[in-house]
């Protein structure tokens, strides 16, 4: 343990305890929380540790509660802080002995009883007594003080953190009476699996009857709460308490079920779905699966749709059920395709009611859309898959404004035209068809569709985007395709070039990253490549370049990067265009992403696997002027670059070697001198020294990288320039700050005369050797600084506590500020 | 009866990260959706799990509304829409969505860099989120659906913060965001029309305080500026690049005007040409200074303040350097400051909120020695001086604004609870009105009273204008008789003629039956006699008519005489009337029971 942060727990204590201090801000509080529940992990402190080594917590948890005047957060945290430390049986038995957890936790315990209204007291009391609910003492801690009473009156507190927390308490508590920390008691009767003694019977019903109280209540929160808790302890409670819960609650459930209630359909499906993950689902007395068909075919007809657009999401589910479900999902779309002469079933006419008005209409749409798009993000095979698509795609066309040949309800078609929700949800939901392969056949009006998305000026842009990113993925799955690529050029580029001209940048930006995100989809497709580049597509992505979007520019930079890769596949031909586009955006950009896109579009034509003579002539600007960027996540990309062709210079094929003439030494002092020429080395060292953390890392990296190779070389083979670089003083500084025994060790190889030289001379030389400047940085500890060295906001305990006392004593308020 | 709810996530008795959910109208609203920027975890962000359970935000929201571009009020919004997942609209007005990816992404770059930063988004995930951003324009009413509407008013604070309305039928919310009921340097005062909304949704930052003039605040930071400058010492701002800084840029830049000064001024971020040029571009949203002088000379385009290159911290002599970040947490002003920090002549100013744990909070409170990189420490020499510029409404500034939109209730939030605790009382005792403070996590109902718009039928309106009395006037309510007919989901009020043509109903008569016992000791049929000639005197305006079938009738109302063999002196007299007689059958009958005159 950090034997200075608990020097500073003293201190702590009283500042905090003192009434008349003004408390830290919350954050610090639960910082200081965070490392008091982090103790045991990090350093194998328990509560009973710490609180025999510091006396002053007790006095601190005591005078808080006996004080009259404490503060709400003070009290909060004194209350958490007290479950953490009465979170091992010994620490509970220290602060029982005391009377602390009385104190805390027993209602009328504290001097300032009505701090109880202040919800962040209440919370920190179920926190507290969350925290210490670990061991049996704490349990009957709980029993004893009719602590179960308050838990259920909390229940229904009007704060919606409190009462969900007070849930959690609950189910801590019936869970617990059930794991083996409980069942190896002397006391234990009851059921083979997890016996429960008397005194827990008793609590378990206690809980469990208030459950079913408040299921058969009149009151709406109350049922809600209840439900809440019924699905918490189906999901995380063991038996027996499952089933003797699910036992006393299937009587009321049922009669919520059947009552219809629409407010409760949620709710209702939560418990079921989390019975359905349970064994319940198995045992027929339970009749869970009954349960949920009664949920579909309840009340009014309108929630069963949700109750099956909730079914048709789980994973374990019975079949029929879950084909029940999907038949009631897919009625809606397939009411709107075809005209049903033979209105028979029930569900059909509330159907066909609901979509003909106009509160209903839209809501029951997208719930049979998202239940479709979750049924293929799983590749469910269900019935009439193409069919269901097409319904899906008919949809999509009434939406803009195209006239079925058969009638529907007025109501419909003026609800659905120019309708946002519906375009960007039916989108998605052809998006994710796109995975069954058995519509590939339907595939040229699939495009249709998307191009009369693409077309319309009327598209709203984030439906045009949910349209194109529709198409890529049909773009995709359609590769194989021949007749892909008429459409591209024939009918989806002239529809694209409209789009990055529109007015707004939303829609030119998309339209660009799906440019992007098609030339990459079919890299290796030459008649892609061609047909971009013999089309005007590819000049109209350079003219994006100069976009008045910022955003748009980067995505063009992306998308002339994405387009020139597959025309260097054939030609290995960087256009000079580009690349003085690309410049001009590097050093005169205003904004930061079209320039970190410039620099990835030069990393990805260097990983490239054909050798672009043209790009040689620009690295070395792009280094210098990505390196003095004012963003440094433009530096940290040219570094990437710099990593690449560091990778690219430095390592060589090893056949490559043997027909070589020159020795290796010589070819690595040519590779380093060209290095040098291009200016890399200097981003280096200059970078090193940046006042961003992530530079100088990266940098120390590349440099460490460097220094396994540039050892051996000869001195005066890469020489480099001090003079006019920003390293070079720190260079000299940071070696004359060193202890002449370091400055020694830092010189290998035993080449001392020549670091005593550099001693006198450091000042005035203008020159210095690469091996020479890598060795007298210290990178390795240099790097361990850097990886070691604080993140942008201090997060160690010392630097909280520190903060902490000093803000307490801080009599001047420094007025609350928004930022 | 219809209700509204209030639920703040954020925001409730605190001045966190601001997220309140309205719901009105069967609507769902998410108004702001900040970020608490003490936390480096999942507790910096809003709890929106409890809007998501067992459903989808897309599903749950109607709208996302974002008041104003600080990171207590949008810092959030990247994770809820592409984390989470918020596929619906968000609406902001056109300065807040130019400015808000900028702050944003300042952001995400400092808090990537450290270590151990998880669940965060990324630069394509706040453009993804700005695209589905739809820009306000100010006293504009958006339809967001059908039935859901919103609209914009001005609220100062910072360019393009706004107040907003939102309606569903004739309820409705206000929202106030942070506002500033008093014009700044480069802003104007918020406003808002009469539009008597069920709850006011207002920020109560400084509840309990009357700000000092914002003039002494101005001349004192120029006071400590010029001091420094004088004695040759260095003064180091640090600033978030948009907001705040801007204001201190004309400040300086007028008093370096006027005071002939020499000492150089720089910014040192290149983010500040596109903050400038954003100010430049939404120059309407500025205050009506700004805007006249515009013509001859753009206020934000200034003589005095440099860009600011990072040798130049080194130079000797005296100046004045706005950097970023405002905490001095990371980059150039933590660089500078690391310089400067050693000069006791030099000074920092910190000008807004600093989180726990950067050397802008520690030095806030005090620290005099700061742990640096490799164990070495930096003895802080220089003066430190915190100056508060935020634009917040004082209480009286609350108070104006709710005597200018009359609301039925008011609603705290973004404010400390015992300070609100003080707003409330006053707001109750002075307005009559309820006023609410919600803790996060709390909800508020109201439940408001709507009115029911009913068309009149034109007979309607002539008949009652022929029985005199003054024209229709929304201002003076009176009422109206007739029938109401709900159909088509519409209400009308119509003649009952009109409503029984209408509905093809028969009408049927009510006649109300009444006996009055009184001695008398003539016969039965004197008796009536006397009775029609005490009424005939008594009611000289009325038809009063006597029988040959034994009975008396006065308009509708019909009067007969028995009596029994056994009591001949007492007299039973059967009254009975239509409804439409109803006050004047009253009447005789109280008459009748008064007896007969001798």
């Amino acid at each position: 343990m950090d034997s200075e942060c608990l020097s500073f727990l003293p201190r702590i204590c009283v500042a905090l305890a003192d009434p008349r201090q003004s408390p830290p801000d919350d954050t610090s509080l639960e910082k200081l929380l965070d490392w008091f529940k982090d103790l045991p992990n990090q350093r194998n402190v328990n509560g009973e540790g710490l609180l025999q080594q510091q006396p002053c917590l007790l006095e601190f948890i005591s005078s808080v509660c006996k004080c009259k005047d404490t503060d709400h957060a003070i009290l909060s945290f004194t209350l958490k802080l007290t479950g953490l430390l009465a979170a091992t049986e010994q620490g509970f038995s220290l602060l029982e002995e005391e009377g602390l957890l009385a104190c805390a936790f027993k209602r009328g315990g504290w001097c300032a009883p009505d701090l109880w209204h202040e919800p962040s007291v209440r919370s920190g009391w179920l926190q507290g007594l969350l925290h210490t609910l670990n061991h049996r003492k704490a349990l009957e801690f709980v029993r004893e003080n009719g602590l179960i009473k308050v838990l259920l009156h909390l229940q229904n507190d009007p704060s919606l953190f409190v009462s969900s927390l007070a849930n959690e308490v609950l189910v801590n508590i019936l869970n617990f009476m059930t794991s083996s920390k409980m069942s190896n008691s002397s006391d234990a009767v009851g059921s083979a699996q997890c016996p429960l003694g008397p005194d827990w019977v008793s609590v378990s019903s206690e809980i469990i009857r208030a459950g079913v109280e408040a299921l058969g209540s009149k009151k709406h929160p109350q049922v809600i709460q209840g439900l809440k808790l019924l699905s918490l302890v189906l999901s995380q409670c063991g038996e027996p308490i499952r089933s003797m819960l699910w036992k006393d609650v299937l009587v009321p459930l049922e009669v919520l079920i059947n009552g219809g209630s629409g407010l409760l359909t949620l709710p209702l499906m939560t418990v079921l779905q989390a019975a359905v993950r349970t064994p319940l689902l198995s045992q027929s007395d339970c009749k869970v699966k009954e349960l949920m068909e009664a949920m579909l075919g309840a009340g009014n007809g309108k929630d069963c749709f949700q109750c099956a657009a909730l079914i048709v999401t789980l994973e374990k589910c019975p079949e029929e059920l879950k084909r029940k479900a999907i038949n009631i999902i897919l009625l809606p779309l397939r009411c709107l395709s075809t005209q049903l002469q033979d209105i028979e079933k029930e569900l059909e006419i509330v159907v066909k009611k609901q979509l003909s008005q106009k509160s209903s209409c839209i809501s029951l749409l997208l719930q049979s859309l998202s239940g479709i798009t979750e049924l293929a993000h799983t590749k469910y095979p269900f019935e009439d898959i193409p069919q269901v698509t097409c319904s899906v795609m008919l949809l999509l066309r009434i939406c803009s404004g195209h006239r079925p040949s058969f009638s529907l309800p007025s109501i419909v078609s003026t609800q659905l035209i120019g309708c946002c929700k519906v375009q960007r949800c039916g989108l998605d939901t052809l998006d994710a068809l796109s995975v069954y392969n058995e519509n590939l056949d339907l595939r040229h009006e699939v495009f249709g569709v998307l191009l009369e998305y693409l077309q319309n000026p009327d598209s709203h842009a984030t439906v045009l985007k949910k349209a194109l990113q529709a198409a890529v993925r049909w773009v995709g799955v359609c590769s194989p395709f021949p007749d892909l690529l008429q459409f591209i050029s024939r009918d989806l580029f002239p529809a694209l070039e409209k789009r990055t001209c529109d007015l707004r940048w939303e829609v030119r930006d998309s339209t660009l990253e799906f440019i992007t995100q098609m030339t990459a989809a079919l890299r290796g497709n030459t008649g892609y490549a061609e047909v971009l580049h013999t089309s005007s597509m590819f000049s109209i992505l350079l003219s994006s370049l100069a976009d008045v979007e910022g955003y748009v520019r980067a995505s063009a930079v992306g998308a002339v990067g994405e387009a020139v890769t597959s025309l260097v596949q054939q030609t290995e031909l960087l256009p000079e265009e580009v690349l003085t586009q690309m410049m001009a955006i590097l050093s005169q950009d205003t904004e930061g992403f079209p320039r970190r896109a410039v620099v990835k579009a030069f990393t990805s034509w260097l990983k490239g696997t054909h050798p672009l003579p043209a790009l040689d002539q620009s690295l070395s600007a792009v280094l210098s002027l990505g390196g003095n960027d004012l963003d440094w996540e433009v530096k940290i990309h040219t570094l990437e670059l710099a990593d690449v062709l560091m990778e690219r210079t430095l390592t060589y094929c090893p056949y490559a070697t043997q027909i070589s003439s020159s020795p290796d030494e010589t070819r690595l002092t040519q590779a380093l001198r060209k290095l040098k020429d291009l200016g890399l080395l200097d981003l280096l060292l200059n970078s090193l020294f940046d006042c961003d953390r992530p530079v100088c890392e990266k940098a120390c990296s590349l440099l460490l990288k460097l220094r396994t190779l540039a050892v051996d070389i000869d001195r005066s083979d890469v020489v480099l320039d001090v003079c006019g670089n920003r390293w070079g003083d720190e260079v000299g500084s940071r070696y004359l700050n060193k202890p002449q025994a370091e400055r020694s060790l830092c010189v290998i190889n035993g080449a001392k005369e020549s670091c005593e030289k550099m001693d006198s001379d450091l000042l005035s030389i203008r020159e210095i050797s690469l091996p020479d400047v890598v060795r007298l940085l210290d990178l390795d500890s240099m790097q361990r600084t850097l990886i070691l060295s604080r993140d942008h906001v201090v997060n160690s305990p010392r630097s909280l506590m520190e903060d902490i006392l000093l803000s307490v004593q801080q009599t001047e308020e420094n007025i609350v500020d928004c930022y | 009866m219809p209700e509204i709810k209030v639920t703040p996530l954020g925001a409730g008795q605190d001045v966190g990260r601001s997220c309140i959910l309205v719901s009105i109208g069967g609507k769902n609203i998410m108004l702001d959706c900040g970020m608490h920027m003490g936390y480096n975890d999942d507790r910096r962000f809003p709890d929106f799990s409890y809007i998501t359970q067992n459903g989808r935000l897309t599903e749950f929201l109607d709208c996302v509304i974002i008041s104003h571009f600080h990171l207590d009020h949008c810092g959030a919004l990247p994770y809820m829409s592409e984390m989470v997942g918020y596929d619906g609209p968000i609406y902001m007005t056109h300065p807040t969505k130019a400015i808000c990816p900028i702050l944003l992404e300042d952001f995400r770059k400092i808090t990537v860099d450290k270590k151990g930063e998880t669940n965060f988004f990324t630069a394509q995930m706040i453009k993804d989120c700005m695209k589905k951003v739809v820009p306000l324009n100010l006293h504009q009413t958006v339809q967001v659906d059908e039935e859901l509407e919103i609209k914009a008013y001005y609220a100062g604070h910072v360019l393009g913060a706004a107040m907003v309305q939102i309606k569903v039928g004739l309820e409705s919310v206000v929202y106030t965001g942070d506002y500033n009921m008093t014009p700044d340097r480069h802003l104007g005062a918020a406003w808002i029309d009469k539009c008597r909304p069920d709850i006011l949704i207002s920020e109560s930052t400084y509840a309990t305080t009357i700000r000092d003039s914002k003039r002494c605040r101005e001349r004192d930071f120029l006071k400590k500026v010029h001091e420094t400058v004088e004695r040759g010492g260095k003064v180091l701002i640090p600033v978030f690049a948009l907001g705040r800084a801007q204001e201190l840029c004309i400040l300086l830049e007028t008093f370096w005007e006027r005071m002939n000064l020499k000492a150089p001024i720089y910014f040192s971020t290149g983010l500040t040409e596109k903050a400038n040029h954003y100010y430049k571009l939404f120059i309407t949203w500025t205050n009506q200074k700004i805007r006249k002088t515009f013509v001859q000379r753009n206020m934000f385009e200034f003589k005095h303040i440099k860009a600011f290159d990072r040798a130049y911290a080194d130079n000797p002599g005296p100046m004045v350097v706005f950097a970023t970040p405002g905490m001095l947490h990371a980059g150039q002003s933590l660089h500078i400051f690391k310089k400067w920090a050693g000069n006791e002549k030099n000074m920092v100013i910190m000008p807004g909120y600093c989180v726990q744990g950067t050397v802008g909070h520690k030095i806030l409170n005090g620290q005099k020695k700061l742990e640096m990189e490799g164990r070495s420490t930096l003895d802080v020499k220089l003066q430190v001086e915190y100056m508060s510029f935020s634009a917040h409404a004082d209480a009286k500034g609350i108070m104006q604004l709710i005597r200018m939109a009359e609301p039925r209730n008011m609603l705290l939030v973004h404010g400390e609870a015992k300070k609100m605790e003080f707003l409330k009382d006053k707001i109750e005792q002075e307005f009559d009105i309820s006023c609410f403070m919600p803790a996060n996590g709390e909800t508020t109902t109201v439940v408001t009273n709507p009115n029911v718009p009913v068309d009149i039928s034109l007979n309607l309106l002539k008949r009652e204008m022929a029985l005199g009395g003054p024209l229709p006037d929304s201002k003076r309510p009176r009422t109206m008789h007739g029938t109401l007919i709900m159909k088509d989901n519409s209400l009308r009020l119509v003649s009952p003629e009109q409503a029984l043509k209408e509905l093809g109903l028969s009408e049927h008569q009510l006649r109300f039956t009444c006996r009055v016992q009184l001695h008398d000791s003539h016969s039965d049929s004197d008796t009536l006699g006397r009775i029609y000639t005490y009424l005939k005197s008594a009611l000289k305006n009325y038809g009063v008519q006597h029988l040959p079938d034994s009975t008396v009738i006065v308009e509708s109302i019909v009067i007969k005489v028995t009596s029994s063999p056994e009591e001949p002196n007492l007299k039973v007299i059967l009254l009975s009337w239509s409804y439409q007689d109803e006050e004047l059958g009253s009447f005789l009958s109280t008459l009748l029971k008064k007896g007969l005159p001798s």
